[in-house]
């Protein structure tokens, strides 16, 4: 058998991506661009499917219930100094004095809007991954009823919630004084969400920042998403693109029966219990031969900006909305991810 | 009268129908009403005839006037508005007891309709009326979408009858834009371009390359943008584009895939999508993707035929 020289570096013809930039097609760039992104995520090749989680046991239903069909904004948040989970009762106290203060000052002035005002901080057990994780928390903001007779409980104005699943990586690196909830979800007013959010960050010298969700990661909750078992299905399988295309913009939504993405899902699929890269991009170029060829299109070209699946939706701008208390903790787990690494 | 146009006369009349006769007659004004008083129009047809054509006899009827019968027979529509506006009321407030109508006339021969529906003991809602346009000479009607459903079938019911047509067929074309709708319904849209000189070098349309590339990538690509400019030329013209702001396919296909044979491939059952476009202006979107390399030329004729298909709902299954 002859040996032969391998050469070392084959020059081919523009491989580089650098190479492409001068003179490119606006495809060309825009792919180059993209490859820029997704080459800087340390992404694990492999993620487990989100199951039940044992911890899910004390978790209070209605709480769950009330978490649930409602869109969240989302943040990621760096570690807050010195935080009790004994103080609670304090804090609602100062928070409830400084919102008070600051709508005073005519900073965050809503017409009609009623100062009598309640803040209330609970936690919420059970909302973790594993025992290392702290304790999630809630905060809301509920008007104060009218009459004293009636329900004491007013009408819920705006919700924040802080948590924490399976943020091992962040907790491994801080010290005793900071408490890691690095994952922040707000439902209600903005003018609110800005207004605690400056109370957190000058109380506990923390810092709140939107978490987005690019197209890469959105194609993960996808694949994921439909691989997890629905005992029934509440929403079809729908994507949404955003086009590039001048002057008019263009959007693509192209919805999928439940049933048939998770039989294409599961002629993917290879390993139990894990999703790999490669059944990822698989399943996303299932979508787009199958839209092309009908439509001649490229989707992937095109901006993903929306999923929705039974389980959740989420939307690029850092929009989240569960659906499935079965997955409630596996959904966390990835947003948790998200919002690690945008820290770091 | 001359032998050739009584038989002209007598073919021309035998070919109306009874019901419309007296219409006709009258709009022919060729007869007098004193004339015409004189015909027992309840005998049997051919009685009926040989009295007409005795009475144009009397008057001496000429080939003009035999022509001018003729005519009017052709145009079957012999469109009636003040009969039109009754019968459709008529028809809506014999269902309705509590339903306000009201019409205006327009140029191009079409009628704008304001429906405000009641019921039989709550009166008409004011706020939430249907519009319908119906232009008179064709048969197309466009109605807004702002009505409550269940008056839908009603609505469609006195417009066929109303108009003397014998049913009504929903298209599957939506658009917030009357214009853009009538221009694909009449096929208007590309009528002021028919004399564009089309022998114009495309070199002349600015490609935007860079000179410094090397002289072979140039050339293929410019061999490249040329076919694509071109097909999307001859796919969508030069002209302005009608404006539609969404297109939506139901399709039940089964999925072929050339990346992988076996993904599916024991899989009977299409796949059961709904994809839906949405734009400010759809056409031109679409116009747009093939010369910035997001779609290829030529685009799916799916997308292409909505115009000449006069269809932006579309069911699509496989053959």
């Amino acid at each position: 058998m002859d040996s032969y020289n391998v050469p070392e570096s084959t020059p081919s013809a523009s491989s580089r991506p650098e190479d492409y930039s001068v003179g490119a097609t606006p495809l060309q760039k825009r792919l180059e661009s993209i490859r820029k992104q997704t080459s800087f995520i340390p992404t694990p090749p492999r993620r487990k499917v989100p199951q039940c989680s044992q911890l899910q046991e004390d978790v209070d239903p209605q709480k769950v219930a009330f978490l649930l069909h409602k869109q969240w904004t989302l943040y990621s948040l760096t570690p807050l100094y010195k935080f009790s989970y004994s103080n609670l009762k304090e804090y609602s106290r100062l928070l409830n004095a400084f919102i008070v203060a600051e709508k005073q000052k005519g900073l965050a002035v809503e017409v009609g809007e009623d100062f009598d005002i309640k803040v209330i901080f609970s936690t919420l057990l059970g909302m973790k991954g594993t025992q290392r994780d702290p304790e999630a928390f809630l905060v809301q903001i509920l008007s104060k009823s009218q009459l004293p007779s009636e329900n004491r409980e007013g009408k819920v104005l705006w919700t924040g919630w802080f948590c924490c699943v399976f943020g091992d990586s962040l907790l491994e690196t801080v010290s005793e004084d900071f408490t890691c909830l690095p994952l922040f979800l707000a439902n209600g007013a903005e003018s609110n969400t800005a207004i605690i959010g400056t109370w957190f960050q000058k109380t506990f010298d923390c810092y709140f920042s939107p978490l987005t969700i690019n197209a890469f990661n959105l194609s993960w909750m996808a694949a994921m998403w439909t691989a997890c078992k629905v005992d029934h299905y509440v929403a079809t399988t729908e994507f949404l693109w955003s086009v590039p295309c001048s002057p008019q913009s263009l959007d693509i939504s192209y919805a999928i029966h439940p049933e048939d993405a998770k039989a294409l899902w599961d002629s993917i699929h290879k390993t139990p219990g894990e999703v790999t890269q490669e059944e990822v991009d698989l399943f996303m170029d299932c979508l787009y031969s199958h839209f092309h060829r009908h439509f001649k299109i490229h989707l992937s070209a095109t901006r993903l900006v929306r999923v929705s699946t039974s389980v959740a939706s989420a939307h690029t701008d850092g929009k989240i909305k569960i659906l499935c208390h079965k997955y409630l903790i596996g959904v966390l787990a990835y947003l948790t991810e998200l919002a690690v690494f945008q820290i770091e | 009268m001359d032998e050739t146009v009584a038989e002209f006369i007598k073919r021309t009349i035998l070919k109306i129908p009874l019901n419309e006769l007296t219409t006709i007659l009258k709009a022919w004004d060729f007869l007098s009403e004193n004339q015409l008083q004189t015909v027992n129009f309840r005998q049997r047809k051919e009685s009926v005839v040989q009295h007409l054509i005795h009475l144009c006899e009397e008057k001496r009827a000429s080939l003009n006037d035999a022509a001018l019968l003729d005519i009017i027979c052709e145009d079957v529509d012999l469109f009636d508005m003040k009969q039109f506006k009754n019968s459709f009321k008529k028809i809506l407030q014999r269902a309705l007891k509590n339903v306000t109508v009201s019409f205006r006339e327009t140029e191009e021969n079409a009628v704008w309709i304001r429906i405000a529906w009641g019921t039989q003991y709550t009166k008409p809602n004011q706020y939430k009326p249907t519009y319908v346009v119906y232009y008179s000479q064709t048969p197309y009607a466009f109605k807004s979408s702002s009505t409550l459903r269940r008056n839908t079938p009603l609505l469609g019911q006195a417009l066929t009858i109303a108009s003397k047509h014998h049913q009504i067929v929903k298209m599957d074309l939506r658009s917030r834009y009357l214009d853009s709708l009538k221009a694909i319904v009449f096929k208007q849209y590309n009528q002021t371009f028919e004399t564009h000189n089309s022998t114009t070098p495309l070199q002349e349309r600015s490609l935007g390359l860079d000179i410094n590339m090397d002289s072979r990538i140039i050339h293929e690509n410019i061999v490249e943008k040329e076919r694509v400019q071109r097909i999307t030329q001859e796919t969508f013209g030069d002209y302005p584009q009608p404006q539609l702001e969404f297109a939506q396919y139901k399709l039940e296909t089964k999925f072929k895939s050339d990346l992988n044979g076996s993904i599916l491939a024991e899989r009977e059952e299409p796949l059961r999508c709904l994809i839906k476009f949405s734009s400010p202006h759809l056409l031109e979107a679409l116009k747009s993707l093939a010369p910035a390399g997001i779609a290829d030329a030529p685009l799916s004729p799916l997308l292409t035929c909505i115009p000449n298909k006069r269809k932006n709902y579309f069911k699509i299954r496989d053959k």
